[in-house]
């Protein structure tokens, strides 16, 4: 098959409304969008607590936290198999090969994402601005969200970048989720499939929709900052 | 009479050196101090004990008499002590909107809010200025922001580090005519300055910090 002719094909898929491949793209978007979720509150914590905590082992707790986002995801999808496994300690919960299973394996792919970019991006705030709050009468909880909210662009480039690496991750959506049609299957793992079947349409298709959503959220990123910075907010 | 913050034996170390190692002082209620000095002779980080942002070796804090422990910052010693930084930091919001931050930190009603506020822009002549941007504010502006909104929470000491540093002309006169208006509402004020005017403010009076000690002007 040539590429226009593959090309042709996924438009028309994707146009036509095809039920097998919009279920694909729903599964992606939910288990993203709940990983995502349940995700970010405590990373964003954690970032910020080690960006500006002073306690005996954060540099060490730092070094780890930024040495994870090196990790491959089909490793962390190898241990979690292990641990999700009938023989493993987490077997009772049933997850493996179920969207679950894969929702806890893109919170493990996103923490370390989104914990590294919250710590730079606090880092990168003057500290004076939390004293301003603290002498304030601010209590702790009060001073972070307003550091964070100083710091949201950098925190909104935190989810953006956890989004995307968890969204286009494939070996370990594809070992614990088992790449099941019509419960498991993500756009990712299914391209994956598809490609080494020889079957490019449905890949290609699933292609585009990954690149309109990454061009989407990433125009309403600058689209934000931009507004901003039109109001002399930045 | 008791002193609105006493304390004995003050010692603030950098490693091996010593910056500050003050025997027993007081802060009246009421009064105005400045504090001066050479740049490094502590003045700064004084301050900044004084108002929790620092720690330092203490043997005793007593605050309108009543003995308090440094660590953590007692929350009566921070409602009551506001400090205002030589440089300002606004945060990313209105002007209206940075002053009321104590308020709403401290969990004042919305209508009381809006009329302390009303009250702190129009004592510190940044009424016009209400609805701007405060992060884009000049630095003699953003100086008296600054001031109303520590002065907004009525604060019983004020620790003013530098509030004419880096300002020239108007913007310097400005802040130097708010300063004896918040002496005469009855906060105690400190000050860290080299400011020969504010030296000079009637009913002021002067410490000098050389070599870690406070010298009585």
């Amino acid at each position: 098959m040539s590429l226009s002719n593959a090309l042709h094909d996924a438009l028309i898929l994707l146009l036509s409304g095809d039920a097998a491949l919009w279920h694909i793209i729903w599964v992606s978007l939910k288990t993203t969008g709940i990983a995502l979720l349940l995700a970010t509150p405590p990373a964003v914590v954690l970032g910020y607590g080690l960006a500006r905590g002073e306690f005996r082992g954060r540099r060490v707790l730092i070094w780890l936290a930024q040495a994870t986002l090196a990790v491959p995801t089909v490793l962390i999808g190898l241990l979690l198999y292990l641990m999700l496994s009938r023989q493993g300690p987490l077997g009772g919960l049933h997850w493996l090969f179920a969207q679950p299973g894969i929702i806890a394996g893109q919170v493990l792919i996103a923490v370390p994402v989104l914990l590294a970019f919250t710590l730079a991006a606090v880092q990168a705030i003057d500290v004076r601005l939390a004293e301003t709050a603290l002498s304030l009468g601010a209590g702790r909880w009060r001073v972070m969200l307003t550091v964070l909210r100083e710091a949201r662009f950098g925190v909104m480039a935190a989810v953006i970048t956890g989004f995307g690496r968890v969204i286009s991750e494939v070996g370990c959506a594809m070992m614990v989720g088992g790449n099941i049609e019509g419960a498991t299957r993500t756009m990712t793992t299914a391209i994956a499939l598809e490609t080494s079947k020889g079957q490019f349409a449905q890949g290609i298709a699933l292609g585009i929709v990954l690149i309109v959503l990454a061009l989407l959220i990433n125009a309403g990123l600058m689209l934000a900052q931009g507004d901003d910075r039109l109001r002399g907010r930045v | 009479m008791t002193a609105l913050l006493s304390i004995a034996r003050l010692r603030k170390r950098h490693g091996e050196h010593t910056l500050l190692d003050l025997a027993d002082f007081a802060i009246e209620a009421g009064s105005a101090t400045v504090l001066t000095g050479v740049n490094g002779a502590g003045k700064s980080t004084l301050l900044r004990i004084l108002c929790g942002l620092e720690s330092a070796e203490i043997e005793e804090v007593r605050f309108f008499g009543q003995v308090q422990r440094m660590a953590p910052f007692p929350v009566t010693m921070r409602r009551a002590i506001g400090y205002v930084h030589q440089h300002p930091m606004m945060f990313a919001t209105s002007v209206a909107e940075n002053i009321a931050y104590g308020l709403r930190a401290s969990g004042a009603p919305r209508a009381e809010i809006d009329a302390r506020v009303d009250e702190a822009v129009a004592w510190a002549g940044v009424a016009h200025l209400r609805e701007r941007h405060a992060p884009l504010l000049s630095g003699g502006e953003k100086q008296r922001v600054a001031l109303a909104r520590a002065r907004v929470l009525q604060p019983q000491l004020l620790l003013l580090d530098e509030p004419t540093a880096n300002l020239d002309g108007a913007a310097r006169e400005a802040v130097i005519a708010l300063i004896p208006t918040l002496i005469a509402a009855g906060s105690s004020v400190v000050m860290a300055c080299h400011d020969r005017d504010l030296i000079g403010l009637p009913g002021v009076q002067r410490w000098k910090l050389r070599d870690g000690r406070i010298e009585y002007r």
